[in-house]
């Protein structure tokens, strides 16, 4: 319990926590089933991916960067894993879990060295590699595609293990990585410098924290989520080609900065992060509950992450607001 | 442990040059325990690379460092505060994002097994600010707070360190009086625990109140090093700037016309209540007070940069439009602001196009910007200010803080305003610059312009206004005449002045 507590959320993950509820009851006025222990299980299914990557790209964001790269990463690890299970038959999720994290840490540590060892910005870095991976697993699929019967029992099985009736195995795992990342990042040396890198990054210099070392493993870390997510990605769809995954970037984005993470960096948690996922996924459902079709729904979301940007403006001026007030208690 | 007197530093013949431009070309510079040592010189002479170099952000490329009998190892901030050595940075560097007590301990957290012991850690730094006289909260976010404060939290951060050397650029330039006696308290506690304290200051008078040795830089060489015993005031502003300084304040009588900027009952509750006073064509008018007295949030609601809630500005008769700094500019009103780096600045633009840019007018050619102008006009604002820089076009990053100052002050000037507000014209100024700086602003209302001139620092507020008003806790607490003011009553005035007055 203790343990816990110390994840209490602070005000902000507090009431977009809120938000959430709110949202998936008027959803659920729509969609009844979407208030059903099927409905949430759904819900979070089909988070998980998201959430994954978003917890990867939190630290990332907190520290003025941003990792492009995920989507792209996904679909070269679920194609790859895919490529080698079909090839060897002897493999079971065991393999899958060591291997994918492994491929997208390769995606990292290119990242890495360019971002935080040539000081290159992150946006264009990460953009390129988002189309050299794209590219190369257009080449290197030859336009082969992968489905169920070629993959391991073992590891499909566990896609579809729910605990309680409404958890399933995936969604445990990220929230598992929720609350790991989110105690690193508040209780270890290495989590706050990442707070610092992305406040004053000049200032950051001058105090001797390791600016180099922070940026590179962020991306590594980012890089081995989206190793990870490209698994999930198989556990849910069980089939996979060149495009998998394709475009979707912008929406863990999306999801990080909804859930708090502020763009400008310096702030922001994991917990937030995944409490974005899940809201842009509520919400999704919802619009595909009463029928709206793909391109409002992309639409949509674009207007979920100007109004989240414009509520942390809000929330900024807020508190400003309210040191204003106790100065002017403090004058009277 | 070092006894007083002890050999902890020396720096000899240390060179540094940043691409082209040599920033040192051979200094010494000898630190020992229990001392306080002054580094003097002009904006640009290398005195904060000095204590770079020293903070492990620079590393020399000639010369040689120890740290008692070792070989000083240079080029990482962690390598530095490793050997004992602490720094207070010229320019701001703290984490806004983050707590106070996350600030003062970054890098440098308690911990409680495998996890940073918050409480601790705020428990800790309340402890040191109430050591520093200034109970702020460690809980809050350090976004917001004023600059003095700032200071203190980096201050509460050099002192956390437990370092034997403590370097501080240029600690007091943003503090006034009380709180500049508030650090020199704390100055001469490190002093009595044997550590070594080097500090930077433009403040001439202060220097020879706290320092037991001066350095004097010139161009990046050291020029001098006595005990302060053996030196004086008129010696070492000669060795700093080459020539003797007749005359500081040049006050000059100028002939005071009509009302120019009158301000009625401004009010902003958070900050200030209830102010009025008028400043007229050609005359010098100084706001006085403690830092945080409301001086500045004054100067900005004028401008237009804040908003009011209730009150009104009227310039030459005419209601000014309240939180617009267009209509402030287009009434020819310049504000040089105090938070220069933040607010008056394109740190990566060149030091041309900061000068030019609010005077598109006077460099605009037919269709394009006319780059003579703009260069001529430079030109003309690096003489005048003694601006130092290796090309027009150089950053104004890669200038030393004192011409970065020196840089926005021409950009306002430059503008040639009718009414002009200055807040502290002189920060972070060497004492030669101080004394033009002083000429232009009294040349300026010699031709009839309306100054209004913030200032910490008495001897320029009692030596250039024609009339000063002293504020406290957002209230004006007196007005007096250039022949009625002394330092007592303003003193007296700032800390203690009923606020019906
Ligand atoms: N990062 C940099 N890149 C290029 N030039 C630099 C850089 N830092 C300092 N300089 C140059 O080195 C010289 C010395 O600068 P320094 O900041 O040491 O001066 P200073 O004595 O501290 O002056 P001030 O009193 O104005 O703070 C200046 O001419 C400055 O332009
Ligand atoms: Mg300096």
């Amino acid at each position: 319990m203790n343990f816990l507590s110390r994840f209490k959320p602070s005000s902000r993950e507090g009431s977009l926590g809120l938000i959430l509820i709110v949202t998936i009851g008027i959803t659920g006025i729509i969609n009844p089933r979407f208030l059903t222990g099927d409905g949430t299980r759904d819900l979070f299914t089909s988070t998980a991916v998201v959430a994954l990557l978003a917890i990867g790209m939190a630290p990332i964001i907190i520290m003025r960067h941003i990792d492009l790269s995920v989507a792209s990463t996904v679909g070269l690890t679920a194609w790859f894993i895919a490529d080698l299970c079909a090839k060897n038959p002897e493999f079971t999720w065991v393999q899958c879990f060591i291997i994918g994290p492994i491929i997208g840490m390769v995606v990292g540590v290119l990242n890495g060295l360019l971002v935080a060892g040539l000081r290159l910005p992150s946006l264009v870095v990460t953009l390129g590699t988002l189309y050299i991976v794209r590219g190369a697993v257009y080449v290197i699929s030859n336009s082969v595609d992968y489905n169920a019967q070629e993959m391991p029992p073992s590891l499909l099985s566990l896609g579809q293990k729910v605990y309680f009736g409404v958890m399933p195995f995936t969604f445990l795992l990220v929230i598992f990585a929720m609350l790991v990342t989110a105690w690193f990042m508040k209780y270890r040396k290495a989590g706050r410098d990442c707070y610092a890198i992305g406040s004053n990054p000049h200032a950051a210099d001058l105090v001797g924290i390791k600016v180099f070392r922070r940026t590179f493993l962020a991306f590594v870390f980012s890089g081995a989520m989206s190793g990870l997510a490209g698994v999930f990605y198989l556990m849910r769809f069980a089939q996979v080609d060149s495009t998998a995954f394709y475009g979707q970037e912008l929406a863990v984005v999306a999801a990080a900065v909804i859930g708090g993470v502020t763009i400008a960096g310096g702030s922001g948690t994991t917990v937030g992060a995944t409490i974005g996922a899940l809201l842009v996924q509520t919400i999704q459902g919802g619009l595909a509950a009463i029928g709206v079709d793909a391109f409002w729904k992309s639409a949509i979301n674009g207007l979920l992450l100007i109004v989240a940007i414009y509520a942390d403006r809000t929330l900024a001026r807020k508190s400003e607001n309210a040191l204003l007030a106790q100065r002017i208690k403090e004058r009277a | 442990m070092a006894q007083k007197g002890d050999l902890l530093l020396q720096m000899k013949g240390v060179q540094k040059r940043f691409g082209g431009a040599i920033a040192l070309r051979g200094t010494d510079l000898s630190i020992r325990a229990g001392e306080i040592h002054a580094l003097l010189g002009e904006n640009g002479a290398g005195k904060s690379t000095m204590l770079k170099i020293l903070a492990g952000v620079h590393v020399n490329d000639g010369g040689t460092i120890s740290l008692g009998d070792k070989p000083f190892i240079t080029g990482s901030p962690e390598a530095a505060i490793a050997q004992g050595i602490a720094v207070i940075y010229q320019e701001p560097s703290l984490f806004l994002d983050l707590t106070l007590a996350e600030n003062v301990f970054i890098g440098r957290q308690p911990m409680k097994g495998v996890a940073i012991d918050w409480a601790q850690a705020q428990v800790e730094a309340a402890r040191l600010f109430a050591e520093l006289g200034v109970p702020l909260d460690p809980k809050r976010q350090a976004r917001g707070l004023s600059i003095a404060d700032q200071q203190v939290v980096e201050i509460a951060k050099a002192l956390s360190m437990n370092a034997n050397i403590i370097l501080m650029d240029e600690p007091t330039a943003a503090l006034s009086a009380s709180e500049v006696e508030r650090l020199m308290t704390v100055m001469k506690s490190l002093k009595a625990a044997n550590k070594a304290v080097i500090f930077v200051s433009h403040r001439l008078d202060e220097v020879f109140v706290i320092s037991d040795y001066i350095t004097v830089m010139r161009d990046g060489a050291t020029v001098s090093e006595n005990p302060v015993t053996g030196t004086d005031l008129q010696k070492v502003i000669k060795e700093m700037v080459g020539r003797e300084l007749t005359e500081l304040f040049p006050k000059t009588e100028n002939k005071i016309g009509g009302v120019a900027l009158e301000i009625k009952d401004l009010t902003n509750p958070a900050y200030f209540r209830n102010i009025s006073f008028t400043v007229r064509h050609g005359e010098i008018v100084a706001l006085a007070g403690l830092v945080g007295s409301g001086r500045s949030e004054v100067a900005r609601a004028i401008f237009g940069i804040d908003k009011y809630t209730t009150g009104s500005v009227k310039v030459n008769g005419k209601d000014l439009a309240k939180g617009s700094p267009v209509a402030a500019m287009a009434e020819k009103i310049a504000l040089v602001p105090e938070d220069r780096r933040q607010q008056g600045l394109f740190m990566i633009a060149g030091v041309n196009r900061n000068i030019s840019m609010e005077s598109f007018d006077r460099i605009k050619g037919k269709i394009f910007l006319n780059f003579k102008k703009e260069r001529a006009l430079t030109e003309i604002w690096r003489e005048k200010l003694s601006i130092k820089y290796e090309s027009q076009s150089n950053p104004v990053e890669s200038l030393s803080g004192g011409n970065q100052q020196k840089t926005v002050l021409a950009k306002w000037l430059a503008t040639d305003p009718d009414i002009l507000i200055v807040d502290e014209p002189t920060r972070g100024i060497d004492v030669g610059t101080k004394a033009e700086v002083h000429k232009l602003i009294n040349a300026a209302a010699g031709e009839g312009k309306a100054v209004l001139m913030i200032s910490s620092e008495l001897p320029e507020v009692l030596g250039m206004a024609d009339r000063i008003i002293v504020m406290r806790e957002g209230h004006k607490v007196a007005e007096l005449s250039r022949s009625e003011a002394t330092q007592e009553k303003v003193i007296a005035a700032a800390t203690t002045g009923s606020k019906g007055a």
